[in-house]
């Protein structure tokens, strides 16, 4: 499947910023690079442009200053070429299609033929078994979210953003998407930014963890994460897991305080 | 992402049950009102007009034949031209204000005079009738396609997108489905209005139909024909309203919503002063163009087809044009004095009754669906009963246009009502509050949007209502103005009056939609994103 793939992409973010019309600045200037094949975590408090980022990265959104280039390319290439997947903060599932539907919908617009085998081998690994002809209206919150992530996967993006992907999915399910994905992107070959809220799941599933301050975001700390892979759900308890989960919590109460300033501390 | 179709004004149909007592209810009321007021001659009663539609059956089915063909030749070209339209402001969304513009301008054209227009166009045979009809159509779909077109969420589009896609797959996979509810709402809409448009044009000397009939059953003073007639009008509006309904649901697969008031599109009178101006200077424009190209590209008869130039010699530099401006300035108040009572009562007492009902849960529950029922009735063509009960004075003029204007203020205003969000709700229960002032607190301001919408649909109702009575019974005003206008052949005046009425509607109509922006500015920030 990897084998005549192109490699995955490397991403640099030289200078880049967002403010939005009427002055609110989300992003300050921010020299950021994704190496090719990592999956990095972007970790921050909400609101602080999290998804703003992710979405430059995406090439939805213009930056007010800087720029993203993907292999040196700027990421209307790599849109053009459907290399990318983003799974969505909101699920967007189109709610006239099922599961299925809504799958086979992002093969065709990213011009990939249907294999219905692999559909469901995907909807089976998200969990959905025997969901995929429902629509999302009659799925849990954290079903949709899960059909979501099986429709940014079922393209076999090169480049695959995932925006507060389990916010709603129950713990257990977590779990078992936090053990099951990586698996799946690195035999792909694929270089994965997640934005996430919780710390344990920045530490399970990634190379590397970027913590943002609040907002106008600015990188607090960069902190690589050498575990070994593959990681189970038991490793979470271990000492070095401890330390480096304890790393992202002290560098984002700095990015708190930075930000607020000692007065501010109520 | 069920966030798409929230800005719409949607009511899921009542309990069926409940529709049905609260119907048995007023048909008994009906027979025994008739009954009672037998040796007035005044009112015929439900199984009175069952008989006369039993004897006249054939002639009744024949003229409905007539009408029903030409209300389904209007509806369909009407409701393509609404779609084609759309496409185009779709296509090229900088044409979007001059379209909705325009189409508003035309959706004002007063039917009165536009029917005697046309018949000398089309000379005799169906022409008028469907143009009519697809004149009173194509403007209610419009608006609510335009908005449906628009009303994806941003989520989906990105999604779209982010696979490297752009406007067409937008369009193919995202926002034609999204408009279909839209779509169905502004075509459930425009079924009764087909109707009205259809039976305004037979009125206009057509040789069969309904509306023949109704004029006939006028002037003779047929007491039972007339009731007859209005009541089969009544009933073919309401299947054609509850069909389309049922289609609906059987294409969506879910409920249909049912929409109270066209949402708001981006009309010409937007943000700014400078682009209010410019756009509604591109409408005029645009306006005048279309008036002119159209009469020198179908090379109509000068005699009759009057041009701007034409309107504007009758009305400025003509040697008598003070005495037409006087004349028309006359009709105009006699119109006036009658049109804005009658309007505003109808606002008036259809918030009211809203109100009123809102505090008796079961009494809304039997009239909410009554009234849905009861706004798709072409209430023009009940216009010869009004005036058989209420005689051919002001009362009678002012009361048809209050009854036109009611319906869809009380449907939207109880809609409104309902809109109180649930949670501000529980906080006022919270405190305990009463009742009453919950009702001025949260349930009023909640309705206020709806009862602009309505408001700001009403005034080219209101105007067509007041016409209509005017130029079938009343012999005052500007309708009674253009009748005779038609019937003297004096083109230049005709073509003044329709082009002086239409300005004013749309003026009108803009003019609710401005304070409308204020008020939803206030009171309902989201709707105006
Ligand atoms: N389209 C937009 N227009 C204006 N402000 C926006 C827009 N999208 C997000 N914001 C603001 O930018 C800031 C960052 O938002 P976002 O990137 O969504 O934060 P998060 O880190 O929670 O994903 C927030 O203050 C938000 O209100
Ligand atoms: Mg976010």
């Amino acid at each position: 499947m990897a084998a005549d793939r192109t490699p995955p992409p490397r991403i640099v973010c030289a200078g880049l910023a967002k403010t939005w019309e009427g002055g609110l600045a989300a992003l300050r200037p921010t020299n950021l690079t994704f190496e090719a094949g990592q999956t990095t975590a972007l970790v921050g408090p909400s609101g602080c442009g999290k998804s703003t980022l992710l979405r430059m990265i995406a090439g939805l959104e213009t930056p007010s200053a800087g720029t993203v280039l993907i292999d040196g390319q700027p990421p209307a290439q790599l849109l053009r070429a459907a290399g990318l997947s983003v799974a969505f903060q909101d699920p967007s599932l189109l709610p006239w299609r099922t599961v299925r539907g809504n799958i086979e919908l992002a093969l065709s617009l990213a011009r990939r033929p249907v294999d219905r085998q692999a559909i469901d081998d995907l909807i089976a690994m998200v969990g959905l078994a025997g969901f995929a002809d429902t629509r999302p209206a009659e799925l849990s919150g954290g079903m949709r979210q899960r059909a979501a992530i099986a429709r940014a996967l079922a393209t076999e993006p090169r480049l695959l953003l995932l925006d507060e992907p389990f916010g709603a999915v129950d713990e257990i399910t977590r779990q078992q998407l936090a053990e099951d994905l990586p698996g799946l992107w690195e035999a792909r070959g694929t270089t994965t930014i997640l934005v996430t809220h919780s710390v344990t799941e920045a530490v399970m599933l990634s190379d590397r963890v970027i913590v943002l301050s609040p907002r106008p975001a600015e990188v607090v700390a960069d902190i690589a994460i050498p575990l070994p892979r593959p990681r189970f759900a038991q490793d979470a308890r271990s000492a070095e897991f401890g330390q480096l989960a304890d790393q992202v919590v002290a560098a984002l109460s700095l990015g708190r305080a930075r930000h607020d300033g000692p007065l501010a501390a109520q | 992402m069920m966030a798409a179709w929230r800005d719409l004004p949607v009511v899921r149909p009542g309990d069926g049950r409940v529709t049905l007592i609260g119907l048995l209810l007023l048909l008994l009321g009906w027979e025994a009102l008739a009954r009672s007021l037998a040796d007035t001659y005044l009112l015929a009663g439900p199984v009175q007009i069952l008989r006369y539609l039993m004897e006249e059956r054939a002639l009744m089915a024949r003229a409905l034949t007539a009408t029903l063909g030409n209300a389904l030749a209007g509806f369909v070209i009407g409701n393509l031209a609404a779609i084609l339209l759309a496409a185009v402001a779709l296509v090229w969304p900088r044409s979007q204000r001059i379209v909705t513009g325009v189409a508003l301008v035309v959706f004002c054209l007063p039917l009165v005079a536009t029917g005697p227009i046309l018949r000398v166009i089309f000379g005799p045979g169906d022409g008028p009738q469907i143009v009519l009809a697809a004149l009173a159509v194509y403007y209610t779909t419009l608006i609510p396609l335009l908005v449906g077109l628009r009303a994806a969420p941003s989520g989906w589009l990105d999604l779209i997108q982010s696979y490297g896609r752009g406007r067409l797959a937008t369009l193919v996979h995202v926002r034609l489905r999204v408009s279909l509810p839209y779509l169905f709402a502004g075509l459930q809409i425009a079924a009764p209005a087909a109707l009205l448009g259809a039976m305004v044009g037979e009125f206009t000397g057509a040789e069969r139909g309904l509306g023949v009939l109704t004029v006939r059953a006028m002037r003779g003073l047929e007491v039972e024909m007339t009731w007859a007639l209005a009541t089969v009008a009544t009933l073919v509006a309401v299947l054609a309203y509850l069909g389309i309904g049922g289609l609906a649901r059987m294409v969506l697969r879910d409920a249909p919503p049912i929409l109270l008031a066209p949402p708001r599109a981006s009309l010409p009178f937007g943000t700014g002063a400078l682009r209010r101006l410019g756009s509604a200077a591109g409408v005029l424009m645009a306006v005048l163009v279309l008036w002119w190209g159209g009469i020198a590209a179908l090379g109509l008869n000068p005699f009759f087809a009057k041009g701007p130039q034409d309107v504007l010699a009758t009305l400025i530099t003509d040697s008598d044009a003070a005495a037409t401006r006087s004349l028309l300035a006359q009709a105009m108040a006699e119109t006036l004095i009658l049109l804005l009572p009658g309007y505003l009562a109808g606002l008036a007492v259809g918030a009211g009754c809203a109100v009123l009902f809102s505090l008796m849960t079961v009494v809304a529950g039997v009239v909410m669906p009554l009234a849905i029922a009861l706004r798709s009735v072409p209430i023009v063509t009940t216009a010869p009963l009004v005036v058989l009960l209420l005689g051919r004075g002001a009362t009678g003029t002012i009361t048809l246009v209050a009854i036109m204007v009611f319906f869809p203020t009380l449907v939207a205003c109880l809609h409104g009502l309902r809109q109180a969000p649930g949670q501000v709700m529980d906080v006022f229960d919270s405190y305990g509050a009463s009742s009453m002032q919950r009702l001025i607190r949260v349930r009023i301001p909640a309705m206020l949007p709806a009862l602009f919408a309505a408001a700001r649909m009403a005034v080219p109702a209101a105007v067509l209502a007041v016409t209509v009575v005017e130029w079938l019974a009343t012999g005052l005003g500007i309708g009674t103005l253009m009748a005779r206008a038609a019937s003297v052949s004096d083109y230049n005046l005709l073509w003044s009056v329709v082009a002086l009425v239409a300005t004013l509607s749309a003026l009108g109509y803009a003019a609710v939609g401005a304070v409308e922006t204020r008020v939803l500015r206030r009171y309902a920030p989201e709707q105006l994103a």
